[in-house]
């Protein structure tokens, strides 16, 4: 049992579900601890939502179990769990004002009258909708009627707080101000949250922990920093982020103890660290230096620019390396020397740090 | 939605005449369905006994013919014997298969559809030939529980229909909310579920009841003297003489299905109000 | 793990664990489909009972009444007053089917081409006729055609007859008062389906060079077919179950299946024959349905909507 009251540790014990022939989730094992923010972060169909509806209940997985602080929950409805769980379409009783919307969950729970007033407004003051106590969800916009929501998830002080991709049905401005409130929200109020996106930027700014899933199956879980600089394979190399993949063919020693790996597309590279295995090559595109002339990296390569297009705040550049390669390279600088044209000649370069080595 | 013609014309006049022909045929046809309604609301003011029209002069007599003849009373109170427990009956059995179908994750399901949409498609003549014996090896032939079943028949689709589009005008996550808020099952279903469906439970009701008021086939077969509804008075009455006192009835009996539908359309213009609601 | 303002004691938290001990052991899991699955029982048995078992005794009966015998069948086949009601049936909604499609279309199209209060206006007068009783609006059309009632009492002061006409007791009057009554069936289907036409087709269609004739034969019309369909399936089927009407505007001549099943009970007291006659309006309703979803291939009844 926690110590503190509301946050729970969540263990999904080798979880799965399938659907006579069809495998929506293979068995899983996930911890999340107390208090943490922890994103299942996939594109659709990849189970995300499966494995949250078994946290919710709505899903029953066909093998596995669920605990909460150790206490297997598997098979209880969703109104013994004590979780709160935010909707993508917010969920709100149309037929109820805001403030009964959030004092429901607390009537549910036969708290008396004299305590559910004072809550819910305090809720309400958390999420700075006081003023709207009274209105209905209707005559809300979309980012007030999600704080909302998040009120109700939250008033009764649940040990997992569920949200699927709450934030999936508002424009980017007032995605990213949700996103801030939100955070804001988790630091006052605690609780273990359960965040599913197909967003990465989402995720990362969210969450302590991201879990990347793939047809059911988790790729790989940790912090975004370390999915990000060590990915396990090629997908979760592809999902956070940009990258450039090259399939490795041979290792060979170099000098200075360092190693190199020959590639298929025809590079050689020189690589850095420990690991020293691994079929795929990965590198990021913002990590790449372009210039005119050769500048003192162990990896250069000459290339030709043959495509660029202008995002908001970089620019992508295609540059063909040879025959069988072409890579991305991203260019955040605004200088003068850092820009280059269609058919230029250029250097593409990188650390050996930057070089990651995957599985597959 | 509209607005403008849907085809539009390029030349203006080529419009407007197409227009104006438009309208002028709207008001024939609009004159074809309403004009023998009309035609009978006047005649229930006629003072003339055969029904000639138009009619020489008003009066309320056949009103007080239909007050003063017990015979109408008691087809009236036995209309609404039958009509009241069908709608409830209607009521319990439609939103049992709503809920059902649409929640349930049945199987058969197209079948399920199919039987609850029967008692709709089929002539009602041959419903009375086959419940009339079976209600009879029951022993509940010429009771109110016999034309109530008969018209439970006929009710239930569509209280189906509406309480079906009830649940569909809403997201189902509603309910499952509902549930990870510590609601359970009863209290989902009170609290929740009812609130967003009772529209289409009451006016699947209203249907049901002013459909079996209506009813004159299965009434022909399933009511006895002692059971008589209006429809079968009416009828009964109508092969004997074609008297103003039949329109007067005939222009209570639509007062009342006017109000009851008027209330039925009202509480669907307050239910796609809430809609608006949801994302 | 963060502290938060909620565990202040002021407002002490539910458990952090779930509610309350939960027999685990021999229970299902828990899912909304599970709770809701067993409400189809009490319907479906009811309508088992009261449905499914009586139109399965008429076939039955058909069959076996008084003796296992398909002798009920040849009454029916053999003797030409049956088999002429049948096909008169069957001509009769067709001719319906047709005038009220004709009558519906331009009706419906301007319901839908009209606007907010106007149209709910004609929405509500629409459906206005159904609210009363088909005995009521049957008896209507009595009154009408009557040898002095108001039809010919205004064609007489026309001057374009010299006498009044017999219309009662003739199909016409029978078909009249049918297409009457069933206007709205096919009324509503047109304008569901004419609200739903993409009006961006059109214009496309205009964009590229048709003229507005065109447009309307060649696509508008293709759009509206759902429409149209389920409109004609409608009243043509309904039409084919159809008592009161003709029994109170047509003679002797104007036999509809209904009648004749009735009759067959309340006249002959011949309860086998009906039987017979009921199969063989249930094998064509039915069948005309099977049609219908076949062409459709969509739920039946909430094509409507």
């Amino acid at each position: 049992m926690s110590d503190v009251k509301g946050f729970a540790e969540l263990r999904f014990d080798g979880v799965a579900k399938r659907y006579g022939e069809i495998v929506a989730l293979h068995p899983t094992h996930l911890v999340i601890q107390p208090g943490e923010v922890f994103a299942l972060l996939g594109p659709s169909g990849s189970g995300k939502t499966t494995l949250l509806g078994m946290a919710a209940g709505f899903v029953s997985p066909t093998e596995g179990r669920i605990l909460v602080n150790g206490q297997d929950i598997t098979r209880m409805p969703p109104e013994r769990r004590n979780i709160g769980m935010v909707f993508q379409n917010y969920s709100l009783f149309p037929f109820l004002t805001v403030a009964a919307n959030v004092a429901f969950p607390l009537e549910m729970r036969k708290h008396p009258k004299a305590e559910i007033v004072p809550r819910v407004r305090q809720m309400l003051a958390m999420v700075r909708l006081e003023h709207l106590a009274d209105r209905l969800p209707a005559e809300l916009s979309g980012g007030q009627q999600q704080r909302v929501a998040l009120a109700r998830a939250a008033v009764y002080n649940p040990s997992v707080l569920l949200m699927d991709e709450p934030l999936g049905a508002l424009d980017k401005n007032l995605r990213e101000e949700m996103q801030d409130e939100i955070k804001r929200f988790h630091a006052q109020f605690g609780a273990t949250v359960i965040y599913v996106t197909h967003d990465q930027h989402e995720a990362a700014f969210m969450a302590d922990r991201i879990a990347i899933l793939n047809h059911g199956r988790i790729e790989q879980a940790g912090p975004q920093s370390e999915l990000y600089e060590r990915p396990n394979n090629a997908f979760v190399a592809g999902f956070l982020g940009e990258a450039n993949l090259l399939h490795v063919t041979a290792y060979a020693a170099g000098e200075a103890g360092s190693r190199s790996v020959a590639t298929q597309e025809g590079l050689r590279l020189v690589v850095s660290g420990a690991v020293q295995t691994g079929r795929m090559v990965c590198i990021r595109p913002a990590n790449i230096t372009l210039s005119p002339a050769p500048l003192s990296y162990a990896n250069t390569f000459a290339g030709k620019v043959v495509d660029l297009v202008h995002a908001a705040d970089s620019i992508r550049y295609r540059v063909q390396l040879n025959d069988q390669c072409q890579i991305s390279v991203r260019v955040t600088s605004r200088r003068a020397d850092a820009r280059f044209e269609k058919g230029q000649e250029v250097y593409a370069q990188w650390e050996p740090e930057d070089v990651l080595l995957m599985e597959n | 939605m509209s607005g403008r013609p849907i085809i539009a014309s390029t030349q203006g006049f080529e419009r407007d005449v197409t227009r104006w022909i438009l309208r002028g045929y709207t008001v024939l046809a609009f004159t074809f369905l309403l004009l023998p309604i009309a035609i009978i609301v006047l005649m229930s003011f006629s003072n003339q006994r055969y029904m000639g029209f138009p009619p020489p002069g008003w009066t309320l007599h056949w009103y007080e013919a239909v007050r003063e003849q017990p015979r109408w009373l008691t087809a009236t109170i036995n209309s609404f014997c039958i009509g009241i427990p069908t709608a409830l009956l209607a009521i319990v059995f439609g939103t049992l298969a709503a809920l059902g179908i649409a929640r349930g994750d049945v199987r058969f399901r197209k079948f399920l559809l199919l039987l609850m949409m029967a008692p709709m498609m089929l002539p009602h003549v041959i419903i009375a030939i086959g419940l009339y014996p079976t209600l009879v090896d029951m022993r509940l032939q010429d009771s109110y529980i016999a034309v109530i079943i008969g018209h439970t028949v006929i009710g239930v689709p569509l209280v189906f229909i509406t309480v079906t589009a009830s649940l569909r005008s809403y997201p189902a996550s509603l309910d499952l909310a509902a549930r990870t808020l510590g609601a359970g099952t009863w209290q989902a279903f009170r609290r929740v579920t009812l609130p967003m469906i009772w529209v289409g439970i009451v006016s699947g009701g209203l249907l049901a009841f002013a459909t079996s008021f209506d009813e004159l086939m299965l009434a022909l077969f399933l009511t006895s003297p002692g059971t008589e509804t209006l429809p079968r008075l009416i009828w009964d009455q109508l092969s004997f003489a074609l008297s103003p006192t039949l329109a007067a009835v005939a222009t209570l009996i639509l007062v009342l299905s006017v109000l009851l539908q008027g209330f039925a359309v009202y509480l669907g213009a307050r239910r796609s109000a809430l809609k608006r609601a949801q994302p | 793990m963060r502290p938060g303002p909620l565990t202040d004691p002021a407002f002490p938290p539910t458990n952090a664990a779930p509610r309350q001990q939960y027999r685990l052991a021999h229970g299902k899991y828990w899912s909304i489909a599970r709770e809701h699955a067993w409400m189809v029982v009490p319907p479906v048995a009811f309508l088992g009972v009261f449905l499914l078992l009586p139109l399965a005794r008429v076939v039955f009966s058909s069959f076996a009444q008084p003796t296992w015998t398909l002798g009920n069948y040849a009454k029916v086949f053999d003797e030409s007053f049956y088999l002429r009601s049948f096909w008169y049936t069957i001509e009769v909604a067709f001719c319906v089917t047709v005038v009220c499609l004709v009558i519906a279309y331009p009706l419906a199209y301007a319901i839908a081409s009209s606007r907010g209060r106007s149209q709910k206006l004609m929405s509500v007068l629409v459906l206005l006729p159904l609210w009363t009783s088909v005995v009521i609006r049957s008896y209507a059309w009595l009154i009408l055609f009557q040898r002095q009632g108001p039809v010919n009492s205004i064609l007489l002061a026309l001057g374009w007859i010299d006498e009044p006409l017999k219309i009662l007791q003739t199909s016409t009057a029978v078909e009249i008062g049918m297409v009457h009554i069933l206007l709205p069936f096919m009324i509503l289907p047109l304008v569901s389906a004419m609200l739903k036409v993409d009006r961006t087709l059109l214009r496309a269609a205009r964009v590229l060079g048709a003229r507005p004739v065109k447009v309307f034969t060649r696509i508008y019309i293709r759009l509206t077919l759902p429409g149209i369909t389920a409109g004609c399936a409608l009243v043509f089927i309904t039409s084919l179950g159809f008592f009161i009407t003709p029994s109170l505007l047509g003679g002797a001549q104007q036999t509809m299946a209904a009648m004749m099943i009735e009759q067959a009970v309340s006249v002959f007291l011949n309860w086998p024959l009906a039987s017979a006659l009921s199969t063989v309006l249930l094998a064509m309703t039915v069948s005309l349905y099977l049609i219908y979803a076949k062409l459709t291939g969509g739920e039946m009844g909430m094509a409507l909507k």
